[in-house]
């Protein structure tokens, strides 16, 4: 019965094409013609088209008839392409029973190729390997087969090379699906287990969660239960995507498709967990399944007061179609009222912030981000903290441990020096090194995660000229010998400014910050001394000069409107300011933090 | 009569106030970004023309002349007109006006386009006080400002207006300027007292977008000036024309002391007391029956308008762009943030209550209050007026700003 069908991913490097060879697949196979094609179709978010990546994994179902002559479902599952969505990408392809595995033909294999590579391999998937964009001048196709040859241990003259761009050599690549990818097999007669391994939220269908049929059917009139957070589902509809929603009675034994759950939330039905019947439920789940963990923390504040509400319908919203976003309310003696809020990551930080700002037009600060702490007190007793200004006074704390990632870096061995003085300078501790392709290395570190959150991606990206790419996960919790870093504004410790650094750290990264802030804040009607304190003690200070001069001279023949916009102005932008004791701090102060330069 | 202008019915003290562009120069200011052109001086007759048209027009539905107490000719370089243009335009003003005895008639002047026999006619024609844009004495000062004068231009441009009749002479002077130092600054103040000047007015440079000079500072071929030196330079002007003999009386202005406030500018007093204003020419501003208006700046567009158009009611003109209604709110907005800028009476709280029917105390309590705890403000004349402290004169839009509602 599942001969004909075949579950299958793609991995790609971010820019690699994995969207456009998709667009290619879906014309080539009739699903989608070519008058409703608009460019990657699977990428339905702006913002996802913007960054070049795919945020929101989707599910198609491709019929094509093959060289043999059979008719085949192909069940094409997109994967989100980056490292703070691991878990995920690692739920997607357990759903697979192979993964085309995209290269560009210039740019040769990347941190992240390899790092969903191995993710693939873990979950015992075909690997399909493509090089793609051949159709570039740049493109060197034999040197790129040559390194995927080196890694899979494939013979290089049977790796595929195409330009979905350009339509070439796209038909080899559903042959080799066909021929290449097992089928699936599964047992039809058995209870249902059907995998979450995405999800969206329908304003009129309720959460969608997107299933892959492991065992026994899925059948529409069918009461079913999300095991892992024990709830009831009536299924509003069932179906599969092609690419629309396509309802259907019965989702068969190893296929791909949707259940409309009619559920509010999308964590109700979070990805990883087992879809059963009520009627006759699965003895067990399928294994995998993770609650989302944020790992870094940052604050999100109005700039103005009276949008609160706003912000907290928006994260709702938000959260309704990402179960990995978390917040809560939280209050700031600098900022007032808004939310802490948890992220995958940096990258994920960065999605959430810009869909508040676009989508619900909200204007946000957003504090310097901040990794969950764990903090043995000598009480006995062990808190954690994700935000530096509740960290204990130091004579009540006996031990502070953070995160530490496993980093993987990959670049061309040109930059093996700057990049292994990047990892140094942020604590990092060498692990390994492999040289997966010629003139390429792959470098593996041990490196805190507060250390990854501040700027380090771009630092690298700047130091290798953009080539250099990276990927991490969690790897455990060590104590560090760490400190609260205040700084204290006209006298007073302005909360949302303070981080938890290094020891060592402390002084130039109080200095660092002092000097910033001392840019960032305006001259005022008084002087106002900034200082950064730690352990006890002020390590830096600056001064901002009382302003003296703030007058417009001269009201040109009457003409006080001019005068007055300007005046306007003024005042709006003191409006933004936050108010500090006495002091107006404007918000770019509290970003300040992830701009320091190094010295 | 049709339309009732409380000013009118209160008597000549409340007279109206005529200000009349001028667009043309000879050469643009490296730092200027008013309504003027270079090089188009043929269109001269042709304005003035249109100017007299505009102010018949604009006054031809009045049942009878509004009293006027001042008119000013200011640009641009009003001094490019003839003496003969001069007296066109004064003539149809005091055809169609009620020239109060007394009043003031000045003339913006630039050092560089003045003779003997010129000064003379603008006397003649009515012109009774003259503002010179001495601006620097400093010769290098004055080339980077793009001045089309020397100083020893200006000596002699306020030498011949004594000889043609001028009695009150007013200088402008312009500081904060790249490169300048506390030296020269003191050096140009130190010249324009010594020319004995009846009024000065010092304005703190401001590098507007676009023009010449700021594109120097923002390509930093020269400097941008230090605001805290022009902070010094403001303090050390300020002690000495007082010790010259010359009254502050708004944030840039100063009299030579005398009885009745014989020699302040009686016609800027009329923007800063809130008060109505005519407004010809070419981009020209009025505040007339509580609406803001604001003529076509385009030269040519606004000689077209006034050859061309009909009548219309009254305050509006035939080459008004805009005319928008100033609410009651915005009208004591305005008065508090005018007010202010004169630094000896400030703003009379009584007079505000029975001007606008509200106690400023009610609306701006907390303001005020802040202000004067800031040090910015201060009470005066027996807790009637309020005014900027000293350190508020350098700081007024830290003030101004607080009296602009939503």
């Amino acid at each position: 019965m599942t001969t004909h069908i075949r579950n299958f991913c793609i991995i790609a490097h971010i820019d690699h094409g994995k969207s456009t060879l998709a667009d290619r697949l879906l014309q080539l196979t009739g699903t989608i013609s070519d008058r409703e094609m608009k460019e990657q179709v699977l990428d339905s978010m702006d913002l996802e088209r913007e960054k070049g990546v795919t945020i929101k994994a989707s599910a198609v179902r491709m019929v094509y008839t093959a060289k043999d002559g059979n008719e085949y479902h192909l069940n094409l599952i997109d994967t989100p392409g980056h490292v703070d969505f691991s878990y995920e990408v690692s739920r997607a392809l357990a759903a697979c029973e192979g993964a085309l595995l995209i290269v560009d033909a210039s740019q040769g294999i990347e941190a992240q190729t390899l790092a969903n590579l191995y993710l693939a391999l873990e979950a015992d998937l075909t690997i399909i390997p493509v090089i793609n964009k051949i159709d570039l001048i740049s493109a060197r196709p034999d040197e790129v087969a040559e390194e995927i040859s080196n890694l899979l241990g494939c013979d290089p003259d049977t790796v595929l090379r195409i330009s979905a761009k350009e339509g070439l050599h796209v038909d080899q690549v559903l042959e080799a699906i066909v021929t290449q990818v097992p089928p699936p097999h599964g047992r039809q007669d058995e209870p249902l287990k059907a995998l979450v391994f995405d999800s969206h939220y329908d304003s009129y269908k309720g959460t969608v969660a997107y299933v892959r049929v492991v065992e026994g059917q899925l059948n529409a009139q069918d009461t079913l239960l999300a095991m892992s957070t024990n709830i009831v589902i009536r299924p509003v509809e069932i179906g599969y995507f092609s690419p629309v929603m396509k309802p259907t009675d019965l989702l068969d034994n190893a296929e791909v498709g949707y259940i409309a759950t009619g559920l509010k939330s999308v964590s109700e039905c979070r990805v990883g967990d087992t879809i059963t019947s009520v009627k006759n439920p699965a003895a067990e789940k399928l294994p995998g399944y993770q609650q989302a963990k944020p790992m870094v923390y940052a604050g999100i504040y109005p700039v103005e007061g009276e949008d609160y509400l706003d912000l907290k319908d928006a994260l709702g919203k938000l959260q309704m179609n990402d179960a990995s976003l978390v917040y809560e309310p939280e209050t700031s003696q600098a900022l007032n009222f808004g939310f802490r809020c948890g992220f995958l990551g940096l990258f994920h930080m960065e999605i959430i912030q810009e869909r508040i700002e676009r989508e619900y037009d909200l204007d946000i600060v957003i504090t310097a981000p901040s990794v969950e702490y764990e903090v043995v007190l000598r009480t006995g007793e062990t808190i954690l903290v994700d935000s530096p200004a509740d960290l204990p006074e130091e004579g009540d704390i006996v031990e502070i441990r953070e995160p530490w990632m496993r980093l993987q870096i990959f670049t061309p061995t040109d930059f093996y020096g700057t990049v292994m003085e990047l990892a140094t300078k942020r604590r990092g501790i060498f692990v390994e090194q492999e040289y997966p392709a010629p003139n390429r290395v792959q470098l593996v570190y041990e490196i805190p995660l507060s250390e990854l959150i501040v700027d380090f991606f771009d630092d690298l990206k700047t130091r290798t000229r953009g080539y250099a790419s990276m990927d991490y996960s969690f790897g455990e919790y060590r104590p560090g010998d760490l400190v609260k870093l205040e700084i204290l504004v006209g006298g007073d410790p302005v909360d949302a400014l303070a981080t938890i650094v290094h020891r060592e750290d402390a002084y130039h990264r109080g200095q660092a910050l002092v000097s910033k802030l001392k840019e960032l804040i305006p001259r005022q009607l008084f002087d106002v001394a900034i200082q950064a304190y730690s352990t006890g003690r002020v390590i830096s200070r600056a001064n901002v000069k009382a302003l003296r001069k703030d007058v417009l001279a001269k009201c040109y023949g009457g003409d006080i409107t001019r005068k007055k916009k300007l005046l306007e102005k003024q005042k709006k932008g003191k409006k933004r300011m936050k108010m500090v004791g006495n002091v107006e701090i404007p918000q770019e102060a509290f970003m300040a933090v992830l701009k320091l330069e190094d010295k | 009569m049709e339309h009732s202008h409380d000013s009118v019915l209160a008597g000549s003290i409340h007279a109206y106030s005529i200000y009349l562009h001028t667009p043309f120069c000879q050469q643009r200011c490296t730092y200027c970004d008013f309504n003027t052109v270079a090089g188009r001086s043929s269109l001269i007759p042709r304005y003035v023309h249109a100017l007299c048209t505009e102010i018949v027009t604009t006054t031809a539905n009045l049942h009878q002349p509004l009293p006027v107490h001042t008119v000013y000719f200011g640009g641009g370089t009003p001094s490019l007109l003839q003496p003969e243009q001069v007296q066109d335009i004064l003539g149809t003003i005091s055809h169609v006006f009620n020239l109060l005895p007394g009043v003031e008639i000045t003339m913006e002047a630039n050092p560089g386009t003045l003779e003997l026999d010129r000064l003379a006619g603008y006397h003649a024609a009515g012109i009774n006080r003259i503002s010179l844009g001495m601006q620097t004495s400093n010769a290098e000062e004055l080339r980077m400002l793009g001045r089309i004068h020397t100083n020893a231009g200006t000596i002699e441009a306020v030498d011949l207006a004594r000889r043609a009749g001028f009695t009150n002479i007013s200088l402008d002077l312009i500081y904060s300027l790249p490169c300048q130092n506390l030296a020269s600054w003191k050096a140009t103040v130190q010249d324009a007292v010594e020319l004995q000047p009846q009024h000065l007015s010092l304005y703190a440079l401001k590098l507007e977008d676009g023009t010449p000079l700021a594109l120097r500072v923002a390509s930093g071929d020269l400097p941008e000036p230090d605001p805290d030196l022009a902070a010094d330079m403001y303090e050390a002007a300020a002690g000495m024309l007082l010790q010259n003999g010359y009254a502050q009386y708004e944030i840039s202005n100063w009299a030579l002391d005398a009885p009745g406030q014989r020699f302040q500018s009686r016609h800027n007093r009329q923007y800063w007391e809130n008060r109505p204003y005519f407004g010809f020419g070419a981009g020209a501003h009025a505040l007339l029956a509580e609406q803001r208006l604001v003529n076509l700046p385009g030269l040519t567009a606004y000689i077209k308008a006034c050859e061309t158009t009909q009548p219309a009611e009254f305050p509006r003109g035939p080459a008004t762009t805009q005319a928008t209604p100033r609410t009651p709110q915005e009208a004591i907005d305005d008065h508090m943030i005018l007010g202010l800028r004169l630094t000896e009476e400030g703003v009379n709280l009584a007079d505000v209550t029975i001007r606008y029917g509200i106690d400023p105390l009610e609306c701006f309590g907390s303001q005020i209050a802040l202000l004067t705890k800031q040090g910015l403000l201060e009470f005066t004349n027996n807790h009637l007026a309020i005014r900027l402290t000293p350190r508020g004169r350098l700081l007024g839009n830290q003030v101004f700003y607080h009296f602009l509602r939503d």
